[in-house]
């Protein structure tokens, strides 16, 4: 017999295109390391041994054997609290990006399916929320709901959902009138089935990239919320408030600011890198 | 007894649009037989592909009657209409777009036998599958293929595949042959002969291709703007054109021939869009024989000859019948 | 001096992806007098319209690439000018016309800043002198010149076209490739078109490269006919008698594909299989998995081009004597 045609999903076509492209994939490999760093953050350095352990007698040292990154103003080891709070900005970044994108996802695609009136009153809904900045209105919803992570979670992820929901809705508008639905009119599909068998898997491939680009933006707002003290509580080690305790100390001791800065600042980069080459993997010109 | 499949009486469909009614289909009617190939064609804007849809209800019908086998389907409830869809199909012009992109052939042909449950069970789904294959001419192999690998005369074959799934009696081929090059274009022709003489299929062949249509059909039913202008078999209509239009449009198509060159008639003017038509002759301000009289009354429709039939004022006059 | 005007010699161009390379016209040699048109007939993806970007040098670099061969326009090589040279040519002395008139003209510009712009670009002519000579461009294609200040969306599929066309023909070019200029039109505007072009060819006197599937297009507009596969030309005559006798198994295949308007004809007799892969194209001669006399050497040898008759040639072992070709239908 001869061999079959190996079913090549798209999946498996995308991460095709991907690898070739050494910027997305130097994105990728800087996130896995991010994660796994974020997963085992409690082998390589105890959370209540060493991440909030305060020592004030090695406070503010500089990089060295014992503590890579020095110490912070309590003299705790920066290194455990860059690596633990890798934990609460990606766990918040992906949660946060996951409310917005489940809930501005749903309400994008029942906008653009149906059109009219109900498009009209969702759409313009949104409009209204698109008018206030977000973070202003993470603030107003963090300051009201009362700062814990989950409340940061939600903050951040209502605050974005707009974006899903404007993106999915052009996304589905564009692939309903797709010959390909109208061919599954006329089979008998119902629109239950429509909408999950043909409209949302042809129109997830703008979705992936902004939630990409999309956790980037929710891990800066995330430690933007926490430098001004409405985010995660001391001692739990974020990014943001760490870079908001040390800015006293910025002229006697500057890795204290300058190590999260660099960690934020990686992290975006990566996830940008990554969003962009996904961006151009998905991109239907280049397909063929 | 007739044995019509199909009947169509005075049917419409009109869209709102910000320019006013567009008068898509404008009162059309006539029959298939069942077995039999009717050709509708016409140039763009003239509503054919609109036709076809309101016939199979992907388009609600704005008035008129629709008959199935006997049967008034204008207006259907929902049960009415999944049974519908097991005999009457489509097949989409665009082989490119008609196929989601993220579906393997295998999912795609088999996803009206998994919505109409003609069978849960996996391997009978995997057999009727490559059954319907094998019968559109399609090797084993590409049965994982996705549509993109796949060159446009294999994907209408797809199409075709997935429309013959629920062994239709009738359907409706909107310009199967048009986005394939000449040489895949004969293949798919052939195919779709094969297949009308193997199941007894009744075809409704929508195109503006001309020698296309004279192939496959038994009549033909010529479309400008929304209504009919002549209907005739088809050897009859390339033999002996009646109506202005019919002339017009057969002495435009490029021959590949040097000897038997025809003598062109060139329009003048564009076609219009039929949005809040004038009274009168749909064709009139492009036909060089219009009077006064196709300018403001609507012709009737008027049997010349056996089965030809022709709406025009003047058709005995400009063909000195 | 012979009134040869363009002449392209052994033409590769290849385009490289991951994929692979694209063998998209491999070796094409072709001919062209001042004021004939020649036909350029092939299926999707047999090279037609690489050659004709080839010609303007607007191959997109990269992926694409002229590997080799000459480009002879009025004996200057086209390929060993510099950016700027050719830039002088494309417009002027060569210009080209798009298959989706829809796409091909600028949709924020009026009709009249359209043409106007490639006045401008090419003659030494002020705005006012360019904006009235567009004018004139357009009556000529039959559009009356008070529709100069409308937008492209204001006229109709034909109109495009003729606007396209008014364009191309503005800075009275020696050669104007057509690129399947009436493919997206309706017939009986497709008969309004063609009808246009051959009147102005005839008018400027202008060599014309058209590029086409449609074989009864040919019939009407051609005065040569260059049949190409995979990127090769496999047949090349003048219109008489490549309508008289076709000789290559392809081009024979291509007619009996065609339902015909005159005879009636129960089943179409088409050429089996597909066009072939250009990342992975067959050995020898390309055609021969599709061909219905090929033999073992089509397979192994490359056909050279062989005269059959005054300027008609064609590329096939049968010709050549290699192959016995049984059953191929010649007078």
């Amino acid at each position: 017999m001869v061999e079959k045609i190996k079913k090549k999903s798209q999946w498996r076509e995308m991460w095709d295109r991907l690898k070739v492209n050494k910027m997305a994939m130097l994105g990728l490999g800087i996130l896995v390391i991010l994660i796994l760093l974020a997963v085992f953050a409690e082998q390589i350095a105890s959370y209540e041994d060493v991440a909030i352990k305060m020592d004030t007698s090695i406070r503010l040292q500089g990089p060295s054997k014992e503590h890579i990154l020095g110490t912070d103003e309590f003299g705790r080891d920066m290194f455990a609290r860059i690596v633990h709070g890798a934990r609460v900005s990606l766990k918040v970044g992906i949660i946060a990006v996951g409310i917005a994108i489940i809930i501005g996802g749903t309400l994008g695609a029942v906008a653009g399916f149906y059109g009219g009136t109900l498009d009209n009153v969702i759409m313009r809904t949104m409009d209204v929320f698109l008018a206030i900045p977000s973070i202003l209105l993470a603030i107003a919803i963090v300051s009201s709901l009362g700062s814990s992570m989950l409340n940061l979670m939600l903050a951040v992820g209502i605050s974005s959902i707009p974006n899903y929901a404007r993106i999915v809705r052009a996304s589905v508008i564009s692939v309903k009138d797709e010959e390909f639905v109208e061919a599954a009119r006329a089979i008998g599909a119902r629109d239950n089935r429509i909408i999950l068998k043909h409209i949302i898997p042809n129109s997830i491939a703008p979705v992936i990239v902004q939630a990409t680009l999309g956790v980037a933006g929710a891990i800066l707002s995330t430690a933007g919320l926490s430098f001004i003290g409405l985010g995660i509580a001391q001692p739990q080690p974020e990014w943001g408030a760490m870079l908001s305790g040390g800015r006293a100390f910025l002229v006697q001791a500057p890795h204290v600011v300058a190590f999260p800065g660099i960690a934020i600042m990686i992290t975006i980069l990566s996830l940008n890198l990554l969003g962009d080459g996904l961006r151009d993997a998905l991109d239907p010109r280049l397909r063929q | 007894m007739s044995n019509n499949i199909l009947e169509v009486k005075n049917l419409k469909k009109h869209f709102d649009t910000p320019k006013g009614t567009l008068h898509a289909v404008d009162g059309v009617d006539f029959t298939i037989e069942a077995g039999k190939t009717l050709g509708v064609v016409g140039e763009s804007g003239c509503g054919k592909s609109t036709l076809g849809r309101v016939i199979l209800h992907l388009l609600d019908s704005t008035s008129g009657e629709i008959i199935y086998d006997g049967e008034n389907i204008t207006k259907v409830d929902k049960k009415q209409f999944i049974d519908l869809r097991k005999e009457m199909q489509i097949i989409f012009q665009d082989p490119f777009s008609s196929l989601d992109p993220r579906m393997t052939v295998s999912e795609i042909i088999k996803e009206p036998l998994v919505i109409h449950g003609v069978t849960k069970d996996k391997n009978e789904l995997d057999k009727r599958v490559s059954e319907l294959m094998s019968t559109v001419g399609l090797v084993d192999r590409l049965v994982n293929a996705y549509p993109h690998e796949l060159d446009g005369g294999r994907r209408q074959r797809i199409g075709i595949a997935r429309a013959l799934a629920l062994n239709p009696k009738f359907i409706v081929a909107d310009e199967p042959v048009s986005a394939l090059d000449v040489s895949i274009q004969a293949q798919v022709l052939n195919l779709m002969q094969d297949l009308q003489q193997e199941f007894g299929l009744t075809y409704m062949f929508i195109t503006h291709d001309l020698s296309v249509v004279k192939h496959i059909s038994d009549e033909i039913l010529v479309m400008y703007l929304g209504k009919m202008v002549e209907k005739a078999p088809a050897k009859e209509l390339f033999a002996n054109p009646l109506h202005p239009y019919t002339k017009a449009l057969l002495s435009a198509i490029p021959t590949p021939s040097l000897t038997k060159k025809r003598e062109r008639i060139l329009l003048k003017g564009e076609i219009v869009s039929p949005i809040e038509p004038k009274p009168g002759c749909r064709f009139a301000p492009r036909c060089p024989y219009a009077e006064e009289l196709c300018r403001t009354t609507e012709p009737e429709i008027e049997e010349v000859s056996l089965g030809h039939e022709i709406v025009c004022h003047f058709v005995k006059e400009i063909n000195k019948l | 001096m012979s009134n040869e005007f363009l002449s392209i010699e052994d033409l590769h161009i290849h385009y490289i992806t991951q994929e692979g390379t694209v063998k998209a016209v491999n070796g094409i040699d072709l001919k062209l007098n001042k004021g004939e048109t020649l036909g350029l007939v092939g299926e999707t993806g047999a090279g037609k319209t690489t050659t004709a970007l080839g010609i303007l040098r607007l191959i997109p670099n990269p992926p694409g690439k002229i590997m080799d061969g000459k480009i002879i326009l009025e004996g200057r090589n086209l390929l060993e000018l510099s950016e700027e040279e050719m830039r002088k040519i494309r417009g002027k002395k060569v210009s080209m016309i798009f298959q989706d008139p829809m796409t091909s003209l600028n949709p924020v510009m009026t009709v009249g800043e359209q043409i106007a712009e490639v006045i401008e670009i090419h003659e030494d002519v002020n705005k006012e002198e360019a904006k009235e000579k567009a004018k004139e461009m357009l009556e000529l294609v039959g559009i009356s010149g008070g529709r100069a200040g409308d937008y492209p969306h204001q006229f109709s599929g034909g109109m495009k076209q003729r606007v396209v066309i008014a364009i191309a023909l503005a800075c009275s070019p020696e050669l104007l490739i057509a690129d399947e200029p009436t493919t997206a039109l309706d017939v009986t505007i497709q008969a309004q078109v063609l009808d246009l072009m051959q009147g102005l060819k005839k008018e400027f006197n202008t060599a014309m490269i058209l590029i086409t599937h449609d074989l009864g297009v040919v019939a009407e507009a051609c005065d040569k006919v260059a049949i190409i596969y995979a990127g090769e030309i496999v047949e090349y005559a003048d219109i008489e008698s490549l309508f008289a006798s076709p000789k290559h198994p392809y081009t024979q295949g291509l007619f009996a594909s065609i339902p015909s308007l005159d005879e009636d004809v129960e089943r179409l007799n088409p050429i089996k299989g597909l066009m072939p892969e250009p990342t992975d194209l067959p050995s020898g001669c390309r055609f021969h998995p599709r061909c219905p006399y090929a033999e073992a050497k089509c397979s192994e040898m490359d056909p050279k081009s062989v005269e059959v008759g005054a300027e008609h040639r064609v590329k096939c072992l049968i010709y050549s004597g290699e192959v016995s070709g049984k059953g191929i239908e010649n007078e």
